[in-house]
């Protein structure tokens, strides 16, 4: 006799279920090579009846044992619905379906320890951007432009902007000179490829990311920045001239600095940028979190860990209030880099962020290079689930409330001001841009878009957003060998590369109806909404 | 060397001006630099000679982070106490400072050495790592640490030496190590509250002394106290703090739950007094006692509808099984057991009520249980063995006597059948058309009731004297004289009316009464009908039938009596009889030389005592079928019916009687038809006309409904192979169930066709609850 015990766990309460035809699947056993989190496995399934075939009721027992691709009953490798048995299957025999009756929170905290995924947000699923349309456009006021034949500027500050009377100019000989060393402000594109750290991404994902950056800035001229994320630099590319392409990023934990400080003596170009990272959109308040599985030997080089779970503090300690910050981290991180490359600041976005941002405008070492504010939409690679889905705060709002308290103090512009944390969610990231620059933002960034071009399948309903496991089946967020090595490093840089393109090209397209040959920061009046909620919360023009 | 003083009376070099000038004179290749800070922070690093030469600071006042990025080949002197962040993320360098350190002293530091003359305070030594490519970074404190030293550390060797610091509980502070992963600390002097999930403290080992011993010289010379090395020496004074591995680490509460409730809790549970509970956890499929349901192999507790149906109660369905098995003599045998007259009765004259609603009809046609009775006509059953010595008089050889009889024999009484007319049989030889009953077939069956040995008398009426008379000789009498009586309408010119069961009768005894041209027939039964056809057969030219209500008479006796030129009507309410014919109430005129009446017999019953209970002018008994102490009734005395009501109460009140006779209480039966829905139809394929078998085959589509037909079906599609089939002492068979292997699922029930097996509720008790202790 075969039973179970109510509170077993079976299919039925787990997120997603595996649908197995028997009829069509032909037992190639790609569907159980291929998975990662060893969902599933091939069984004999017992198909024993006994049957009545001539007029009158007479047994015949017809027993067999199939073999069948099962799921397993198991929450440590419950299927995540990565859709790899799918993808490989050639009969179309097996998909992950999802059920609406998991139960996977009741049962997922077993030995007391909170939930932990990677991934995004997935109680969230608002895009206040998909309500917000450009709709002033130049036809007969003043002259639109035309994307093809007129020449943009697309560039954004990164670095502390004087006001045009601050700026120390001396009158000589009918020339202007500069009298004093000016804070150092590198003109980039208004589009930052987002801290993704060495050990949240694979080696391959990474560079594919940092190739793309090469790319587009040797061969297209497109200014791109990456922003190296808490997990250090490799030492290579310190050493590279392509260095210069990079922003590096101290966070919490502090981590890779050993190496980067080393290198310092090398380094043949300077650095784009520096980050100084207090918070991340998508957890905040929850420090940065590197599971022992990933924490592979380059990772315990380039970080100087063991293998352990790395668990960051979610505070920078040793500093305890705004000022502190800008006194000890910007000095400090100018001075690193003898006050040449420029410093800002990413906090994740917040009912303080205005506080923050006025506070940071009051600096009077000038050392403050930009605020970078990241949204609740934003992914990580790995977090606590009470944190990626109940903390947070939107950034279309806390943006436009941050450029507009600049604005009354007539201090816009100087710390530049970055947004991200979902930009680009629906894959439309120059739309998203675009409507976040006219609101006030300097720039965007975003990371969770490049991935996505990377190949990776997950989404902000439920699917796969298993970052944190080491078993990222498209080889992205994992540093298992084996993994690693599905992902395509030159098409997954080249997947960057043109989408890049085509956003360059789709800005174009929007700025053109508008009449900026420039970025149209702070033009608001070029948008419109059909939410009335949202008109007065952002103070743009409501239509229907 | 450079000398830099930061401050003049009035004015304070800010400190990235103070930083651009070490930068500039490190570039022109200074490598000493004495400096009077006030305060300026990040004095120290990241700086490097263009020549690779060393550079040395000694320092003064530093703000934060002194030595903070520090490179290998730096060395700096804080002569003094420093604030917070020394050595912050110190890549190599040798920070001394020769006083007190403020917070977050060495934070994340990768490599190099820190040395503090004194005390440090909160978060010192957190997340110092190690770079593998680098020796690891070494951090000694003279006294003591702050709260949440080392926290997150992943690397590194820290080490906390305890002087001057009896005064505190803790030299390392309070909530020391939380979240430490790598590195080894080692302490002198007191010290609690170290995260106990993080790591283990233990004595030093041998390599743990020859570091700190190796080292010693060089920390108190740094910081100029080379006086304390004999009392930092003393080795079992220290202590050294490792980091759990990542087995060791507990990453799970281990909570155990069970020992909890069987050590800790309150013993035999709370609800011990009221409850028997032994805390098994059962699956959700269980054997025995805990399923939540159970089967019950019920044979034969249901009637089959054609065993329903039959007032004789002929299991029918028992027969075809016999057929089934080959048993074809015991299949005909069968009907005998309950009806001496399976030719003459169920295969010839009786409506066979049991073909009515038999389950084969819901499929194709009911199964061909009436010609199933022609085959009973030559087989006969054994003769008692035993004889019991008591004698029974029968009075009245009609269908209910004769029944009577032939079960009273069997049962070894001697019976003694006492008849009025020449013949046995009642209106079976009087009455009933030799068209509609072969007189062959009757003669035949009235034999073998003879010759299993009843006797007969014929021509002898039983009056009250003979009554009295039988009364006292027989030990049990019963008085199925039938109803012979003709009822007549108390109308005008009733006298004129023949009564119909007369002129029966003399067609029967091979007279051939007269007829007249037109014959008007009053009631339209079957009798009616036989009237009918007798007057036609006699010479009628016209038969004209009618009855006050829709006509009784079976179908196929109405169609006989049409075809030869019969015409019923109806409703049609007799007024007077006349020469002419019948006046009807709505005085019209039925034209006919001859009325013959057909609407029933009344019983004689003046042979039996006076105070025999009656109503209706008939008899009214007990459900025994007693109208007296050993004086039994059946048939059309009690009330008219049909053959095979007699016949049926005829055995019953056989049964009465010899229960009487064996001083046995008597108990009718009660049937209950086995509901349809617990038949499984789906067996059976649905035959074509032209493939219908022969009654003798349809064997081949009796479901066989309430009674096990031995298929084997459950035994072969029980999951667990808990039921078996046993052969008993009897040589009857039973399927069992063994309570140990099934687990209440019902596909025995499900798959029964005979709707033998049924599952119930498990009312087995569980004792696990009671309304107290005891």
């Amino acid at each position: 006799m075969e039973t179970m015990r109510t509170q077993e766990v079976t299919a039925n309460d787990l997120p997603w279920k595996i649908e197995h035809n028997t009829l069509r699947c032909t037992m190639c056993g790609s569907c159980v090579a291929a998975c990662t989190f060893n969902a599933i496995e091939a069984k004999m399934e017992r198909r024993s009846v006994t049957i009545s075939t001539g007029h009158q009721p007479e047994p015949m027992q017809q027993h067999k044992a199939i073999p069948v691709i099962m799921q397993k009953n198991s929450l440590a490798h419950h299927c995540v619905g990565c859709g790899m048995c799918e993808k490989i299957c050639p009969n179309k025999a097996i998909k992950p379906v999802r059920n609406p009756d998991s139960r996977l929170n009741m049962l997922a905290r077993s030995g007391g320890a909170p939930i932990k995924r990677g991934g995004r947000n997935n109680l969230i699923q608002e895009r206040t951007f998909d309500k917000i349309i450009v709709g002033r456009i130049s036809q007969m006021t003043d002259p639109s432009l035309d994307a093809e034949r007129h020449s943009f500027d697309l560039l954004a500050p990164f670095g502390r902007v004087l006001p045009a009377h601050k700026l120390p100019f001396k009158q000589e000989n009918g020339e202007l000179r500069l009298t004093e060393k000016t804070p150092p402000v590198n003109w980039i594109y208004p589009l930052i490829f987002s801290d993704m750290s060495i050990g949240a991404l694979s080696t391959r994902a990474w560079e594919a990311v940092a190739m793309a950056v090469g790319y587009l800035n040797e061969k297209h001229n497109l200014p791109v920045r990456m922003s190296s994320g808490e997990g250090g630099m490799p030492v290579n590319l310190m050493k590279s001239d392509y260095l210069k392409y990079m922003i590096i990023q101290i966070a919490s934990g502090h981590f890779g600095w050993n190496r980067i400080v080393r290198a310092i003596p090398q380094m043949k170009v300077d650095p784009a940028g520096i980050i100084i990272k207090i918070g991340q959109g998508a957890k905040p308040g929850d420090g940065g979190l590197l599971p022992a599985a990933k924490v592979a030997e380059h990772v315990q080089a380039i970080r100087g860990v063991p293998k352990a779970d790395l668990m960051s503090p979610p505070n920078h300690q040793g500093l305890y209030s705004i000022e502190e910050s800008v006194q000890k981290m910007f000095m400090s991180m100018n001075a690193a880099f003898k006050f040449r490359v420029p410093v800002a600041i990413k906090c994740a976005a917040s009912a303080t962020s205005v506080s923050v941002y006025n506070n940071l405008l009051r600096d009077p070492y000038l050392i403050c290079g930009g605020f970078f504010i990241d949204g609740v939409q934003g992914g990580t690679g790995a977090a606590n689930e009470v944190s990626l889905d109940h903390t947070g705060h939107p950034i279309i709002s806390k943006t436009r409330e941050c450029y507009l308290a600049a604005v009354k103090q007539g201090l816009q512009g100087q710390i530049p001001l970055w947004a991200g944390g979902g930009v680009g969610l629906t894959g439309n990231a120059a739309a998203d841009a675009f409507k976040m620059i006219c609101l006030g933002a300097n720039g965007v960034f975003l990371g969770k878009l490049l991935i996505q071009l990377c190949g990776c399948i997950g989404n902000e309903q439920g699917r796969c957003n298993a970052c944190n496991t080491g078993h990222c089946p498209t080889g992205i967020c994992t540093q298992d060998p084996r993994l690693v090595k599905r992902l395509d490093i030159d098409k997954a840089a080249q997947n960057i590369v043109d989408y890049t393109l085509a956003f360059d090209m789709e800005m174009k397209k929007l700025m053109a109806p508008v009449g900026n040959s420039t970025l149209p920061v702070g033009r608001s009046d070029a948008l419109v909404t059909t939410d009335h909620a949202i008109a007065d919360k952002l103070g743009i023009q409501y239509a229907c | 060397m450079k000398k830099i003083t930061t401050f003049d009376e009035h004015n304070r070099m800010s400190t990235q001006d103070l930083l651009q000038m070490i930068n500039e004179a490190v570039a022109a290749g200074e490598t000493e630099f004495h400096i009077e800070a006030s305060g300026q922070h990040d004095i120290g690093g990241p700086l490097w000679h263009p020549e690779g030469k060393p550079l040395k600071f000694v320092v003064t006042n530093p703000g934060q982070r002194v030595g903070s990025m520090c490179l290998p080949g730096t060395e700096i002197l804080v002569d003094g106490p420093a604030p917070a962040d020394i050595g912050w993320l110190n890549a190599g360098g040798k920070i001394v400072v020769r006083g007190d350190g403020g917070d977050t002293t060495s934070h994340c530091a990768a490599s190099g050495t820190v040395y503090v003359g004194g005390r440090v305070g909160t978060r010192s030594g957190s997340l110092m790592k190690h770079d593998p490519l680098y020796a690891q970074p070494e951090f000694w404190v003279l006294k003591n640490c702050g709260s949440f030293s080392f926290e997150f550390m992943s690397g590194g060797i820290a080490v906390v030496c305890g002087v001057d610091s009896e005064q505190f509980a803790s030299i390392l502070g309070a909530r020391s190590c939380v979240g430490m992963v790598g590195g080894t600390l080692y302490f002198r002097g007191p010290a609690s509250g170290i995260s106990e999930k993080d790591v283990k403290v233990g004595p030093l080992e041998a390599d743990d002394i020859a570091y700190l011993d190796g080292k010693m010289d060089d920390f108190l010379g740094s910081i100029d106290r080379p006086e304390l090395r004999a009392e930092l020496s003393r080795w079992d004074e220290w202590k050294k703090v490792s980091p759990l591995s990542y087995d060791e680490r507990p990453k799970k509460a281990n909570t155990d739950t069970w020992s909890f409730r069987t050590n800790d809790w309150v013993k035999g549970g709370i609800f011990g007094d009221v409850c028997n509970d032994d805390f098994v956890v059962n699956g959700i499929v269980s054997n025995g006692t805990y399923r939540l349901r159970v089967p019950a192999w019920e044979n034969a507790r249901y009637a089959a509808p054609c065993e329903f149906n039959c007032t004789a109660s002929i299991p029918s369905q028992q027969r075809f099984n016999l057929l089934r098995e080959g048993k074809i003599d015991e299949a005909y045998r069968l009907v005998l057991e309950y009806t001496p007259f399976p030719g003459s009765v169920c295969g010839a004259v009786c409506p066979n009520l049991c073909m009515d609603e038999c389950s084969r009809d819901r499929i194709d046609i009911s199964a061909q249980i009436g010609k199933l009775g022609l085959h009973s006509a030559d087989v006969t059953l054994p003769a008692p063995i035993v004889k019991t010595g008591k004698k029974v008089a029968i009075i009245g050889g009609g269908p209910a006597g004769l029944t009577a009889a032939w079960e009273l024999i069997r049962l070894g009484h001697e019976v003694s059948v006492y008849e009025a007319d020449a013949k046995m049989g009642g209106k079976l030889e009087q009455v009933i058309p030799r068209g509609r009953l072969p007189h062959t077939t009757l003669e035949r069956e009235l034999q073998r009731i003879a010759d299993m040995g009843v006797k007969f008398f014929n021509n002898t009426k039983v009056d009250a004297a003979k009554f009295a008379e039988l009364r006292k000789e027989y030990d049990a009498v019963v008085a199925t004289s039938g109803a012979h009586i003709p009822k007549i309408i108390p109308v005008p010119g009733k006298e004129r009316i023949v009564p119909g069961l007369e002129f029966l009768k003399a067609i029967n005894r091979g007279e051939k009464p007269a007829v007249g041209k037109r014959v008007i027939v009053i009631g339209c039964g079957n009798s009616g009908m036989d009237v009918a056809v007798g007057a036609y057969q006699l010479g009628a030219e016209q038969v004209t039938c009618i009855d006050v209500q829709q006509p009784a008479a079976f179908e196929k006796e109405i169609a006989h009596v049409e075809e030869l030129g019969g015409v019923l009507q109806w409703p049609v309410f007799t007024k007077e009889i006349t020469p002419e014919g019948i006046i009807t109430q709505s005085g019209d005129l039925i034209k006919g030389d001859m009325v013959i009446i057909a609407i029933g017999e009344a019983p004689e019953l003046d042979y039996l005592p006076g105070d025999m209970k009656l109503f209706r002018g008939c008899l009214v008994a007990g459900d025994d079928y007693t109208i007296g102490d050993g004086l039994f009734t059946a048939g059309d005395t009690i009330k008219p019916g049909r053959m095979v009501d007699a016949i049926g109460a005829g055995r019953q009140a056989a049964l009465s009687c010899d229960a009487y006779l064996n001083g046995e209480e008597f108990v009718a039966p009660i049937k209950t038809k086995i509901p349809a829905e617990k038949l499984s139809t789906a067996y059976f394929k649905k035959c074509h006309t032209c493939d219908i078998p022969e009654a003798k085959e349809d064997y081949l589509r009796c479901i066989s409904c309430g009674t096990c037909r031995d298929c084997h079906m459950c035994m072969k599609s029980c999951p667990e192979n808990a039921i078996d089939r046993k052969t008993l002492a009897d040589g009857s068979y039973e399927y069992v169930s063994d309570p140990k292997k099934c687990i209440g699922c019902g596909i025995c029930a499900g798959v029964c066709p005979c709707g033998i097996w049924t599952l119930r509720e498990n009312a087995e008790p569980i004792a696990m609850y009671k309304t107290y202790e005891n």
